[in-house]
């Protein structure tokens, strides 16, 4: 099992926050989010010192609560910062961005990393589209043009024009090309049914997150179906599975730290907004419709102490058949770093080399 | 629906003609004024489609019927892809056009090019829809029931609301043809000669083509100055039929303005 750290920038807030998305921007703290971003790297020298393959960065917006709008900048500062470590772009918002722009940022990313990037591609959380405008109901449709250029545009090795629904370029001829040839390592990540079969038929890896094993594990039983059906059969570390953990000395204890999280959405949006977005966004796994996350927190599918944990993921490989872990130790938006080092060190020292036979 | 000939989807926009030329006589269908473009269909025959409906707005197409497909009795005379290129030139001569685009289907692009290679100074502008003159090694011919050709030649046959299945009568009179025709995958002989064709030259690739790999698009851009090469997304082998304005806007752009077409006029003012 292949581990990664998920890292969201771990703004600590003064004083408390408006609980809405978007959250007004008049409430940032300048020195908090100083300290937010200088904190990145000491913590991330301490998860490399630990043996974590890779650390991730995800792109979110308006919001303290991941602290990466462009996760290309803070991937970059990463690669310049740390030697060994893996980093994961999991990933850039396809439908709402410019794929070409996409492909080239990564590329170069890839050279300056010089090959140790990952590289997910998705269509974002249902708040996102609100982000840039994307009409919900096209997102769909622009991820999947999106990711099949960025591909075309890191391996078509003549300029090429693209005559697409979504997107229209007449010259595309990206430099640099990756580093890594003929790309990066590269998930869907999603447990859509189109995610999963675009994965397929390019070979690509598949990402889920956050849901019971049971329930991501029937979008990455499509994903392998639909890749035998392709003729191929996925490696363990071609799936990828993010989840909230919370370890702890005692399972009592872990319980007790999930007892004290607020229940709230990640990105809560104005009742309004919510009630009506949800019509719009159709989202599906391996096929069958599931409603967008828009109350509630986000699922711990780890929790317990280090023995227990183990067990679950074992029960993880078995379930999902996930090779890596893209793990939040301690839930994003929360400020209180002490704790987040404390799972850390835990997680460190008494699961993470006792999961990696798994 | 099986194709008779030349159907359908846009049949009543196109009128009927013949030209009497090399000891054959030749269907087209033509619709349209402006500036002529002459297609050249694909082994699968002649058939009117969307796309050369939306380009009869701005161009007087010309689609002709090539000796032995379609309608017209079979061809046991012709013997090579130059043969029958001379053949569709002298058709086109008879009609009176100089100077013309000329479009090339798969099959009919291999045609389009010999053409091309023949009479530059009366070709202004080639355009090339899934050209089979240049094929990966071992390409295949779609073959078998109407029902596994058109899984080969569209990415999604069951968006279109009829298929147009070929007709297996037309095709194996025709099949002779094309496999006496159709030559090796690499043709040295045509490879050799296309760095000399400077005519503008648009190379259309569907990103889902079954039949010609999408890859091979680079490869006429690399022996051929003056070529540009378009991906069409989710289309297959059938660009026209399954991506008909995608396809005509391209198409359209290219022959008005060449190289510079690669220039944006997309206005993106939303409120002035």
């Amino acid at each position: 099992m292949k581990v990664s750290f998920f890292e969201t920038g771990r703004y600590r807030a003064p004083r408390a926050l408006p609980p809405e998305w978007p959250v007004p921007s008049g409430a940032y703290d300048r020195e908090a989010g100083a300290q937010a971003y200088q904190g990145i790297i000491e913590r991330l020298e301490y998860v490399e010192a630990l043996g974590f393959d890779w650390v991730s960065v995800s792109e979110h917006h308006y919001s303290p609560r991941i602290l990466t709008p462009a996760p290309i900048v803070t991937a970059a500062y990463i690669a310049a910062r740390l030697r060994k470590i893996t980093i994961a772009l999991l990933g850039p918002i396809v439908p709402q961005s410019n794929p070409v722009r996409v492909a080239e940022e990564l590329a170069m990313l890839d050279n300056l990393a010089q090959g140790r990037l990952v590289v997910g591609l998705l269509r974002g959380t249902t708040n996102e589209s609100l982000t840039y405008d994307l009409n919900p109901q096209e997102a769909r449709e622009r991820t999947d043009e999106g990711m099949e250029l960025i591909l075309r545009a890191w391996t078509e090795p003549q300029p090429f024009g693209w005559q697409g629904r979504h997107f229209q370029y007449r010259t595309v001829s990206v430099w640099p090309r990756p580093f890594q040839q003929p790309h990066p390592p590269t998930y869907a990540l999603g447990t859509s049914r189109e995610a999963c079969e675009f994965a397929a038929r390019h070979r690509l890896g598949c990402g889920v997150s956050y849901g019971p094993f049971e329930v991501v594990g029937k979008a990455t039983r499509y994903y392998r179906e639909q890749c035998a059906r392709h003729g191929w059969t996925p490696a363990p570390e071609q799936i990828l599975y993010r989840a909230n953990m919370l370890v702890a000395e005692t399972d009592d204890d872990a319980q007790a730290l999930l007892r004290k999280q607020p229940n709230q959405a990640p990105f809560a949006m104005r009742a309004g907004v919510r009630d009506a977005i949800m019509t719009l966004d159709s989202r599906n796994i391996a096929g069958e419709a599931r409603a967008p996350v828009v109350s509630g927190a986000l699922p711990t599918t780890f929790i317990g102490s280090p023995d227990t944990i183990v067990e679950q993921v074992r029960r993880c490989r078995n379930v999902v058949g996930a090779g890596v872990l893209d793990l939040s130790l301690h839930p994003p938006g929360s400020g209180d770093l002490d704790a987040l080092m404390r799972s850390l060190d835990l997680f460190g020292k008494s699961v993470l080399p006792r999961i990696r036979d798994i | 629906m099986r194709d008779e000939g030349i159907p359908t989807v846009a049949q009543t926009a196109f009128r009927e003609g013949f030209v009497e030329v090399d000891g054959f006589r030749i269907r087209y269908m033509e619709a349209g004024q402006g500036a002529p473009l002459v297609h050249l269909h694909g082994a699968g025959g002649p058939r009117v489609t969307p796309a050369h409906d939306l380009l009869a707005r701005h161009f007087r197409v010309v689609a002709f019927e090539m000796p032995g497909f379609g309608q017209s009795p079979e061809n046991t005379r012709t013997r090579s892809m130059p043969e029958l290129a001379s053949t569709m030139a002298q058709a086109v001569a008879r009609l009176g056009l100089d100077t013309f685009n000329l479009l090339g289907t798969s099959f009919g692009g291999k045609t389009a090019l010999w053409l091309a290679l023949q009479a530059p100074s009366q070709v202004l502008a080639l355009v090339l829809e899934a050209p089979a003159a240049i094929r990966q090694e071992g390409a295949e011919s779609p073959s078998g029931s109407p029902e596994e050709i058109a899984k080969r030649l569209y990415a999604h046959p069951e968006r279109l609301g009829t298929i147009p299945l070929p007709d297996p009568v037309l095709r194996a009179k025709s099949q002779p043809l094309v496999q006496r025709l159709r030559g090796p995958d690499r043709d040295a002989d045509l490879e050799r000669r296309l760095p000399s064709l400077v005519t503008p030259t648009l190379v259309l690739f569907g990103t889902l083509d079954r039949v010609i790999s999408p890859a091979m698009g680079r490869v006429y851009k690399e022996l051929m100055p003056g070529c540009q090469l378009v991906f069409v997304y989710d289309a297959g082998h059938a660009i026209s039929t399954e991506r008909p304005e995608a396809f005509a806007e391209v198409v359209e752009d290219f022959l008005e303005r060449h190289d510079a077409f690669v220039i944006s006029r997309t206005e993106t003012v939303i409120h002035p």
